[in-house]
């Protein structure tokens, strides 16, 4: 099985992909919601900059992840001025990266299942005396849970996996940022480490399969519970 | 298992209490991975902070750098790097130190006896084209020399065709080790390190830019523990280790 | 008056007009299908704006353009009963039934005058169409309405079923005392449910 070390790199993984996903959770809904229910001018807009890191090459979001928040970059410099805090060689920095390329995958998931909600279903608890407030709480969270759920685990499978971005932007530090797939990244430059990069890469996969076998429970729940008469 | 758990658990909470003597960040070109391991690990068994290092390509490490990074040591795999951050006055000029040095080799499977002929150029060209050749991408240094010696022996344009690029040398590396290529260009401690490859032929120091490793402190570096380390790289004995992997000491 | 509603809407490429003055009891709005009677329902209900008019019900104004007045459905205390029961899946007959109640004092009566006692523990996705109807008519009476809006309550209903809802809505009608506004395209339906019936084209 895996060494000390090599748990604590899983560890490591585990922590920067839950804190990732904690921190954009929140934002992945509104942005769902927004996209799902809101019309506004350059809404096509939104979408397009939202799914950006799915489709641009990981290395360039690292990169401008690192203009960005590095200590000489925009919102780097306030935090380092005003809360003297550094992402940079440091697990926060990985956990904004590995949020950062999760969020497309959450918001697109989400959106969905918000759009799945049937609005006369909504209209009908407006006629009994539900404000927008209690309707959203009583009716379109819980209807759109189980889609928000399959969303959240498979941006947290995405994130544990995440590596261009991860290296150029907070670099591969050992106990900070190196996750898992740096991690096999560094045992491949090794000759002669190949049973490292089996072990690691085989818990890596073991990883992914949980979340997205979770993921699609989740789905099918939807499809199932959702029977509207 | 439950003990290597356990063990890791421990570590990763009690790793922000244990260092009250911060361990100095040293940013390091991944082909010195194992040599600075070595290195690191002698100097904690001195009794002093296991410096952590983080191996990456030399232009990332730089480009964090420049991003405003505070890290303590920079460790280049060549001078054009170590020369933009001196440029952006990023490294404290009195620290810097070339230390190290390597040659440029052509690497074959283990149980494959080829020779390589450095005259003529179309011998060499024809030895070299037999299959796909492997090295590391060109915005890597060992790219960039590959690419330079093979122009200086006058073959580039004939080997240009079958050269397979890996994003980094130890990709050219596996490359040959795994048998997609047959041969490869990739330094001398690479080479070395491989149970799997032989070496099959020396560039001539000559045909390529001198390759040179050196070491600087970073401006922003705080760290008392970091200036030792450093003091330790460039000593007689932190060089020995590094020759032990097939590094040239300067 | 119970209803006096008075609208205009521009709803695509058609335009509805009405002018109602109606009394206590259950009012029919008879017409063919599509012309608009679920959106006059929907306009009282607060879901669709009327482009101009006035709506006043059981003496409430709930909508007036000239005085700027336009209630949020949730203030309007209508109890609507839609075409298809929308029953939230997610919530056991029970907890739909209550949804729209201050509390359960009003349940039992409820249950009896509609027969859905022993549905109280279903969901709603195992219910007949019948049977959800019937569930969605006591949810609307459950949240103590003003007064009650149905849209074809008795479509897509067999013989036996229509009967049954037929009988829950006359007893509606004669012990609850509100105004109710019945949309229907069946004159079987206008003719024995209403106390009037408006003819719409």
């Amino acid at each position: 099985m895996l060494s000390a070390e090599e748990w604590t790199i899983v560890a490591l993984s585990l922590k920067v992909g839950g804190v990732a996903l904690a921190a954009m959770l929140p934002l992945a809904f509104a942005l769902a919601w927004v996209l799902a229910r809101a019309h506004f001018p350059g809404k096509l807009l939104l979408d397009a900059i939202v799914h950006l890191p799915l489709v641009v090459p990981p290395v360039v979001t690292g990169w401008a992840l690192l203009l960005a928040f590095g200590p000489n970059g925009p919102i780097g410099g306030v935090l380092e001025r005003w809360f003297g805090i550094s992402v940079l060689f440091r697990w926060t920095g990985a956990a904004i990266a590995a949020g950062i390329m999760a969020l497309p995958l959450m918001v697109r998931a989400m959106r969905l299942s918000i759009e799945a909600v049937d609005r006369r279903l909504e209209s009908a608890a407006r006629t009994l005396g539900a404000g927008p407030g209690r309707v959203f709480w009583s009716l379109t969270l819980p209807l759109s849970l189980p889609g928000v759920l399959a969303g959240a685990v498979l941006g947290f499978a995405r994130s544990i996996g995440e590596f261009g971005a991860t290296i150029t932007f907070v670099s591969n530090v050992p106990g900070q940022t190196q996750t898992l797939p740096l991690a096999i990244y560094s045992a491949l430059q090794q000759p002669g480490a190949e049973a490292t990069v089996w072990r690691l890469s085989a818990m890596s996969v073991a990883l992914s399969l949980v979340a997205l076998v979770a993921s699609e429970m989740l789905t099918r729940r939807v499809r199932r519970g959702l029977h509207v008469l | 298992m439950i003990r290597s758990l356990l063990l890791a658990a421990s570590l990763l909470v009690a790793a922000p209490t244990v260092a009250q003597v911060r361990p100095p960040l040293v940013l390091a070109a991944a082909s010195l991975q194992e040599s600075m391991n070595a290195a690191a690990a002698a100097w904690a068994k001195a009794g002093h902070p296991r410096p952590v290092i983080s191996f990456a390509a030399s232009s990332a490490l730089a480009r964090q750098v420049e991003a405003g990074g505070d890290a303590d040591l920079f460790v280049s795999a060549d001078q054009e790097w170590m020369d933009a951050l001196a440029a952006k006055r990023l490294i404290v000029p009195a620290s810097r130190v070339t230390f190290l040095g390597n040659r440029l080799v052509v690497i074959a499977a283990k149980d494959n006896p080829v020779t390589i002929p450095v005259r003529p150029p179309a011998a060499l060209a024809k030895v070299l084209t037999a299959g796909p050749l492997a090295m590391a991408d060109s915005p890597v240094p060992a790219g960039r020399y590959a690419e330079a010696a093979l122009r200086a022996l006058g073959v580039w344009q004939a080997v240009a065709p079958k050269v397979v690029r890996g994003d980094s040398v130890r990709a050219a590396l596996t490359l040959v080790e795994r048998g997609a290529a047959p041969l490869g260009i990739v330094y001398a401690t690479d080479a070395k390190a491989s149970q799997t490859v032989r070496i099959a032929g020396v560039f001539p120091a000559a045909s390529h830019p001198a390759i040179t490793y050196p070491v600087a402190r970073l401006a922003t570096s705080r760290n008392p523990e970091a200036e030792a380390f450093r003091r330790f790289l460039i000593s007689a004995p932190g060089k020995a280790i590094f020759v032990r992997y097939g590094f040239t000491a300067r | 008056m119970s209803f006096e509603i008075r609208v205009d809407k521009q709803l695509g490429e058609a335009s509805i007009a009405l002018d109602l003055t109606a009394g206590d009891g259950l009012t029919v709005l008879f017409g063919p299908s599509g012309i608009g009677k679920t959106s006059v329902l929907n306009m009282v209900a607060g879901l669709l704006r009327p482009d101009r008019g006035r709506i006043a019900v059981a003496g409430r104004v709930l909508f007036d353009t000239d005085a700027g007045i336009d209630l949020a459905p949730e203030r309007r205390r209508a109890g609507y009963v839609f075409q298809e029961p929308r029953l939230f899946p997610h919530r056991r007959v029970r907890a739909n039934l209550l949804y729209g109640a201050a509390d359960d004092s009003g349940l039992a009566a409820a249950v009896a005058m509609l027969g859905i006692g022993h549905l109280l523990d279903r969901w709603p996705r195992t219910l007949s169409g019948g049977e959800a109807r019937r569930v969605a008519i006591g949810r609307a009476l459950l949240r103590d309405p003003a007064f009650l809006l149905l849209d074809e309550p008795l479509s897509s209903l067999d013989r036996a079923r229509r009967g049954e809802i037929m009988d829950a809505i006359l007893r509606v009608r004669d012990a609850a005392g509100l105004p109710i506004l019945m949309v229907t395209h069946d004159p079987d339906e206008a003719e024995r449910l209403g106390t009037r019936i408006v003819r719409i084209d």
